[in-house]
């Protein structure tokens, strides 16, 4: 993981490539336990609400997303994940996860790190888009 | 001008509870499998343990899938019909690991109509705190939902 004084502002972090498949989105409804059939893992409860396809749940999306971020600057350093859900997010495609750092900031004790968080797809579908505050250890420590 | 909103207001203030759940290794691994996750902390408890943490730890949006176990009642809101998942926001306070047992209270946290180029929506913000079996406060969750004319 980086420390604080090696971020700056304009940072990219990731890309991270990934695809939720059915089966992932499955097994992450099991776990969620939702009422089947759902839009999420039946095709036909998709086109019903007006959907080309079952979709990726927004809280799978968003977990998505944290795995760049928990990558990046380690297990335990997400402090906040804001995340607006824009567009359905399909299953089978090829998804990008990418972060740009914001701000850097020094507050309570903190070493924080505010970036922009983004998952699009192959022809700039921009899925989710948000914004996350990351604690990160500093060289001094 | 200011759109006057009708719903229940006697909500604000009142908790809505869910739970214990328990966190199982199992269900851990479950949730980190579908996500391909790699981190050893999130996947292997000896990993986890080795790395400080009390147990196999779940990744810091894991409690997310508790949240629509609460019952959460009508807001009776006299607006639109179609209610879409806006958004959600995770605020991690604490670790969570295999063995933890997690409560969800959930209250009304905010209601408010915004007017953009596709017309006027109204958001209606649920926050949703997660504690352990310690009583400690390991995330707040605040899922929106916007409702359409």
């Amino acid at each position: 993981m980086p420390d604080f004084e090696d971020v700056e502002l304009g940072d990219e972090i990731g890309p991270m490539e990934t695809e939720a498949t059915d089966d992932g989105v499955e097994a992450f409804c099991q776990v969620w336990e939702n009422r089947k059939p759902n839009r999420f893992t039946d095709s036909e409860s998709a086109t019903k609400v007006g959907l080309p396809g079952p979709i990726v749940p927004g809280i799978m999306a968003m977990a998505i997303m944290t795995r760049l971020l928990t990558d990046w600057a380690g297990a335990g350093a997400l402090k906040d994940l804001d995340v607006v859900f824009r567009q359905p997010v399909p299953h089978h495609k090829p998804l990008t996860v990418t972060a740009t750092v914001t701000d850097t900031r020094q507050e309570d004790g903190e070493n924080l790190v505010e970036c922009d968080v983004m998952l699009t797809g192959a022809e700039g579908e921009r899925y989710v888009g948000g914004k996350a505050i990351i604690a990160l250890p500093s060289s001094a420590d | 001008m200011v759109m006057e909103l009708e719903y229940d207001r006697s909500l604000y203030g009142k908790e809505h509870l869910a739970g214990p759940f328990d966190v199982t290794t199992e269900l851990i691994q479950a949730f980190t499998a579908s996500l391909s996750e790699t981190n050893p902390v999130f996947i292997d408890e000896a990993a986890a343990l080795a790395a400080g943490y009390k147990g196999l730890l779940a990744p810091p949006t894991f409690c997310t899938v508790f949240v629509s176990r609460v019952k959460l009642p009508d807001i009776n809101l006299d607006f639109g019909k179609m209610q879409v998942h806006a958004g959600q926001r995770v605020q991690p306070r604490g670790d969570i690991v295999a063995g933890d047992q997690v409560t969800a209270s959930s209250h009304l946290k905010d209601v408010y109509p915004k007017t953009g180029r596709s017309g006027t929506m109204v958001f209606v913000v649920w926050e949703t705190t997660f504690r352990n079996q310690h009583g400690e406060v390991v995330a707040d969750v605040q899922e929106s939902f916007a409702v359409k004319e």
